[in-house]
């Protein structure tokens, strides 16, 4: 904001940019009220759980004077808004504080653990894009038909499962009843100590390591979940590029090219497909969001080390710093990717050009 | 992108489809996989459960052991050998001199001094199993002395049996011998090195941590400057698997050698399975349920009674606690000195006629309704549902409630309850350990907050009760205090703030070819342990 | 409407279906009845959709009828017979406390609709309302609302609704007001855009000439504008509320023991998933039909009531 006073000189292209400032930078306020928004809501969903945050660190049963001494500790006899702006200067600073669970610094639990449900939200949006807009656009093709029947049942059986049951009774089936798959877990005992952590993400570690044992077993680790999240992922995107795909279908200049021979096929894919792209990649990064906050429940079944189930258990334990934390992290993604498919509709889409 | 597609799908196929059918854990390392979500810290001063008791026992040393094979008998450990002053009140250790700390530091008098006055001074529920023998904060000074580098010198303030303080005292958690020179440095704010210790161990045995990653992996690997015989197995990698299907899986293909939380459904139908075999030992822990008689109507003797006839003990120890437990009433464990025997120890039995008897006694005509708390656990939902069908026949209506444990544990400190379901576990193998807890109460003040005594929290306070279980420990005639203790189990089992209900099993199975899998009620060995 | 009195009187029941069919609508309340009566049989012919419907009927019947139909009760254990595979006495077989499976199943019914039925009628009208006056009203109110939405929409559902059970405490009630409030934020985005598309049209402009004041405008004229949407998108969300429900069953903080709602079973049967299947398939089958069908009708609605997106 402090530079925008040099920007005001008057000329053409100062103007231009000028405006385009005020807009960045109004959409800049935005992100941090709702960033604040958030912090705020955290805090006081902390403040509100019946969890006692002492009891939660030193178990049932310890002294009275052990719970005075950590109640000072923890700031809890201050004002509440002081506490507050504490809390909030920390935040801000990228401190959440220390996991009761872990007794690390929460930011460096979330680095670890994030890795995992990055790897799994990675590959399940990959399969669910590359099998859901295939099949959208082959039902919007086909509005109607059986196909469109098929591929619409389908998705909303993908929509409709829970997916922990689908976790539940996959493992049952491929891992212990026919032994395709391999099982909970990221990798194998086995290669628990082979493994050199570079990015957090085994596949690419193991690939960068040319160890393609550790790679084949962590593939077959991923089978299942990332099968499951991708399902899920793969039936909203499908119902997405069908409508989109619908709505490009019945505009005039489809109807006139089809009028001018141009195949049906030459029709979708060059020219109703490209205008749905741009929408399309709101849409992905949207279901990535979920997937990023929505395997919680896939992790625990899987006895995934990521980032949902450490929520769960930390909110399950009254580990506040660690929820909060994780919160915060997940909605500052959830925004920012917002953002970009904001910026980027800006700049990309021809109606808004 | 189709062809991306295709490729990705038969890469991924081949690769699925070509896994080796068995995994197999690597010789030198022993898989285990549990439940580690309650482990949140490895200071010996703070650590108040099961899991990461048993890591930090196979991690630390104390000053002397429970034995292998008998969980009530005491063993030379860091300590060669004792000697008790006549006049009972004061034991004298000559530790052995070759024990070195990972660090490089010999392993003195001065370390146990140290650790044992910062468990008083932390002040953690671990401190009670120090002042429950007279010992405070004020007194640590003449109690732990260290008389040369390799000589301890623990002073009593009254004549306990000395088999109690070498059971309660030096031999465990409190007992841990820890580098108190190289923790000093680690000191911050004079926090005797809590914070440190939170995720890192400095202290003498056979296993050193080296790696906790909570919620994945702790990994334990042998201490080469360990003063013993090196163990048999020189790392051990315990899982995080909280699920009990998927630890069951993962035995029967191999990919973990033990499997510590399975249900009783998992092990019967794992009989069959020659690769396997269930391992269980009997626990000093009751399940019981707990009564707030700061309550109406719980404050009512013949109310409390009237629960204990609510319960099919029998039915509950075929089915839902098969392979978990049997049926006890009395808070001392079978196993522990002075404990009552199986049939006397568990003389309750389903009977509501006798159960709405005892109501109408109390004066209780018409139902009420009562909230019953309890953590989500492999079986208190069961029991839960047990008794909340049988109370209400006699028109009692209990309405279950789940919490996070550290929910319920707020609900206990603050006697915020009607009803609860839980554990307690004793570190003595004795009625003392038990009874002093569930039975006494120094002080029944809220503002006391003594929350280490279960008695406390359900405000459950007799004189009578505090004499008679000082009484029986001092008692020296053996036979007469005997029978004091089976007079006070009795008569607690009658007025008792809990109904004691199932001493629970600790279970494990292992695959066929883990050898020595030592364990008792206390202890697990894991430095026995290995595969062949 | 009064100024057609006669036209809109009710009409004789040979010429309903005429009033319905009609070229031109002589009154407003015409125009409605036929867009309505178009829609449903846009709607009765999409047979996925009537599947949907069916099934919805077929558990509206099974709540209700539950205690006739249902050969034991829902609470009535016998450790005896604990864990029996799906027979003639038990069709789903029973669970871990002797209980009968089928009977659970269908007293569980009521439960996951009065969730699901509860937390929409609370997060519907809520998100309908903000949604509309922020629209209409624009500048700080929009501001302040879709700030307020934004927020809720970054926060994990499911860790708020967990969040608010844990701080309301466990139980159904509970779940379905922690369920609601994390649901209604994407309704108030919905209804807050069709309201933008609307509040410049004539007909809103008319209503302003009449005198109509902010509030009557957003209650009168834009909210029923919006409700078509609103339900669509209420259907369809009415399949994740069940999810997440079952969810906060699945983790202990739902609805309590002994209610037989259909995640906390499940959460129950995954203890027995390789020893006794039925435990959690049956209750797992329930859960994805129901939901389904809600999909299904919802999808259903939108394409009959909503042709312009598909």
């Amino acid at each position: 904001m402090a530079d925008a006073s040099n920007l005001a000189r008057p000329s053409l292209t100062g103007r231009r940019w000028y405006r385009r400032s005020v807009a960045t930078a109004r959409i800049l306020l935005t992100v941090a009220i709702t960033m604040l928004g958030l912090i705020t809501l955290t805090f006081f969903i902390g403040r509100v759980l019946p969890f006692d945050p002492v009891v939660a660190i030193l178990g049932d049963d310890s002294s009275r004077e052990a719970y005075d001494r950590v109640y000072r500790q923890l700031g809890l006899d201050r004002p509440l808004y002081e506490q507050f702006f504490t809390y909030m200067r920390d935040v801000l600073s990228f401190d959440f504080g220390r996991s009761l669970s872990s007794g690390r610094p929460v930011i460096d639990d979330i680095t670890r653990v994030f890795p995992a449900t990055v790897e799994l939200a990675l590959l399940s949006i990959f399969f669910g894009v590359a099998i859901g807009v295939p099949l959208g656009v082959a039902a919007a093709a086909r509005q109607g038909s059986w196909i469109d029947q098929l591929i619409r049942v389908f998705a909303l059986i993908g929509f409709s499962a829970p997916n922990f049951w689908l976790g539940l009774v996959g493992l049952a089936v491929f891992f212990a009843g026919l032994g395709w798959v391999g099982g909970p877990g990221r990798l194998s005992t086995f290669y628990q100590f082979d493994i050199e952590i570079r990015t957090g993400l085994i596949l690419i570690d193991s690939a960068l390591m040319q160890r393609w044992d550790i790679f084949q077993d962590a593939v077959s680790r991923l089978v299942l979940p990332v099968g499951i999240l991708a399902y899920g992922a793969m039936a909203f995107i499908a119902r997405m590029t069908r409508s989109f795909m619908l709505e490009q279908l019945s505009q005039e200049y489809i109807i006139a090219a089809r009028a001018k021979g141009v195949s049906r096929t030459a029709v979708i894919w060059v020219h109703a497909f490209p205008n749905i792209a741009v929408q399309l990649v709101t849409v992905i990064a949207l279901a990535f969001g979920f997937l990023l906050e929505g395997a919680v429940l896939t992790e625990t079944v899987f006895a995934w080390p990521g980032l949902g189930r450490y929520m769960t258990t930390a909110l399950l334990r009254g580990d506040m710093n660690a929820v909060l934390g994780c919160v915060i992290v997940i909605g500052l993604i959830f925004i920012t990717l917002n953002l970009l498919c904001d910026l980027f509709y800006r700049s990309f889409d021809p109606r808004t050009r | 992108m189709t062809k991306h597609l295709s490729i990705g799908c038969a890469l991924l196929a081949a690769t699925a489809l070509t896994l080796p059918a068995q995994a197999q854990t690597p010789q030198n390392t022993m898989v285990m996989a549990w439940n580690l979500d309650a482990i949140s810290n490895f200071d010996p001063a703070q650590i108040g459960e099961v899991v990461t008791n048993e890591l930090i026992t196979n991690i630390c040393d104390s000053l002397v052991a429970l034995d292998m094979e008998n969980e009530s008998e005491v063993v030379p450990w860091l300590a060669e050998s004792w000697e008790v002053s006549d006049d009972n009140m004061s034991i004298t250790f000559n530790m052995r001199t070759d024990a070195v700390h990972p660090s490089g530091n010999p392993v003195t008098a001065h370390d146990l001094v140290w650790s044992m006055t910062r468990v008083l001074e932390l002040g953690f529920g671990n401190a009670a199993m120090l002042t429950s023998y007279g010992f405070t904060v004020e007194n640590a000074i003449e109690s732990f002395v260290a008389l040369d580098d390799h000589t301890f010198q623990l002073n009593l303030s009254d004549p306990f049996p000395i088999s109690i303080i070498m059971q309660a005292v030096v031999s465990g958690r409190v007992g841990h011998v820890l580098d108190s020179v190289y923790l000093k440095d680690k000191e911050v704010d004079g926090d005797w090195a809590n914070d440190y210790l939170t995720t890192n161990t400095a202290c003498v045995g056979p296993y050193h941590l080296r790696q906790w990653s909570a919620g994945e992996v702790v990994v334990l690997e042998a201490n080469d400057n360990w003063w013993g015989d090196g163990p048999a197995t020189p790392r051990w990698i315990i899982r995080h698997v909280p699920e009990a299907g998927s630890q069951r899986l993962m035995l029967e293909q191999g990919e973990i050698d033990i499997a510590r939380s399975l249900g009783a459904e998992d092990i019967i139908s794992m009989q069959d399975n020659p690769n396997v075999v269930p391992a269980s030992t009997l626990n000093h822990q009751i399940f019981h349920m707990s009564f707030q008689t700061g309550r109406e109507p719980f404050d009512n003797d013949l109310v409390r009674h009237a629960f204990r006839y609510m319960f099919d003990y029998d039915a509950l120890a075929d089915t839902v606690m098969a392979f978990q437990g049997i049926p006890r009433h009395t808070v001392v464990p079978y196993g522990a000195f002075a404990a009552l025997d199986r049939e006397e120890g568990a003389p309750f039995y389903l009977d509501l006629d006798k159960a709405r008897e005892l109501l109408e006694e109390a004066g209780i005509t018409e139902g009420f309704t009562a909230s019953l708390y309890i953590a989500p656990g492999p079986f208190a939902p069961e029991v839960a549902q047990h008794l909340q069908a049988n109370a209400a026949e006699l028109g009692i209506t209990i309405n279950i409630e789940q919490m996070a444990s550290a929910q319920l544990f707020s609900a206990l400190r603050g006697r915020e309850f009607d009803l609860t379901l839980s554990s307690w576990q004793t570190n003595i193998a004795h009625a003392h350990g038990m009874l002093e807890r569930h039975a006494t109460n120094p002080d029944n003040d809220f503002d006391s907050q003594l929350a280490m005594y279960p008695s406390w929290r359900k405000s459950w306070y007799r004189p009578d009760f505090n004499e008679r279980v000082r009484a029986a420990l001092f008692e020296t005639d053996e036979e007469r205090q005997l029978e004091m203790y089976r007079q006070l189990q009795l008569d607690h089992m009658e007025q008792a703030a809990g109904a004691y209900l199932f001493q629970q099993y600790n279970n494990a199975v292992l695959r066929s070819n883990v050898e020595d899998w030592k364990w008792h009620a206390f202890r697990v060995f894991y430095r026995e342990a290995h595969k062949n | 409407m009064t100024e057609h009195p006669i036209t809109d009187a009710p009409p004789t029941r040979e010429s309903l279906r005429d009033w319905l069919n009609a070229p031109v609508a002589k009154s407003p309340g015409q125009a409605r009845a036929q867009s309505i009566w178009r829609a449903a049989k846009r709607l009765g012919g999409n047979y996925a959709a009537m599947a949907g419907l069916f099934i919805l009927i077929v558990l509206v019947g099974a709540a209700a009828f539950a205690p006739w139909l249902a050969p034991y009760g829902p609470f009535e254990q016998d450790l005896n017979r604990r864990l029996l595979p799906p027979s003639a006495d038990h069709w789903f077989g029973t669970d871990q406390l002797g209980r009968d499976i089928y009977s659970r199943v269908l007293h569980g019914a009521s439960i996951t609709l009065r969730i699901a039925l509860l937390a929409a009628a609370i997060a519907g009208p809520i998100g309908l309302l903000v949604g509309a006056t922020a629209g209409y009203l624009g500048g700080w109110v929009d501001t302040v609302a879709m700030r307020v939405v934004d927020v809720f929409l970054a926060f994990p559902a499911l860790i708020l609704a967990l969040a608010f059970v844990a701080a309301l405490g466990a139980g159904i009630n509970n779940a379905v007001i922690a369920i609601a409030l994390a649901s209604w934020p994407p309704i108030a985005r919905l209804a807050r855009a069709e309201t933008l598309s609307v509040r410049k049209s004539d007909y809103i402009a008319a209503a302003r000439l009449t005198g109509a004041g902010p509030l009557r405008i957003i209650v009168r004229h834009i909210m029923p504008i919006c409700i078509p949407s609103v339900v669509i998108r209420v259907t369809l969300n009415m399949a994740g509320i069940i999810l997440t429900a079952a969810g906060l069953g699945f983790l202990g903080l739902g609805a309590q023991p002994p209610m037989p709602e259909w995640g906390a079973m499940l959460a129950t049967g995954r203890e027995f998933m390789l020893t006794h299947w039925w435990l959690a398939t049956m209750p797992g089958i329930a859960i994805l039909t129901v939901s389904l069908a809600f999909n299904l009708l919802g999808d259903g609605l939108r394409d009959a009531l909503d042709p312009r997106h598909g």
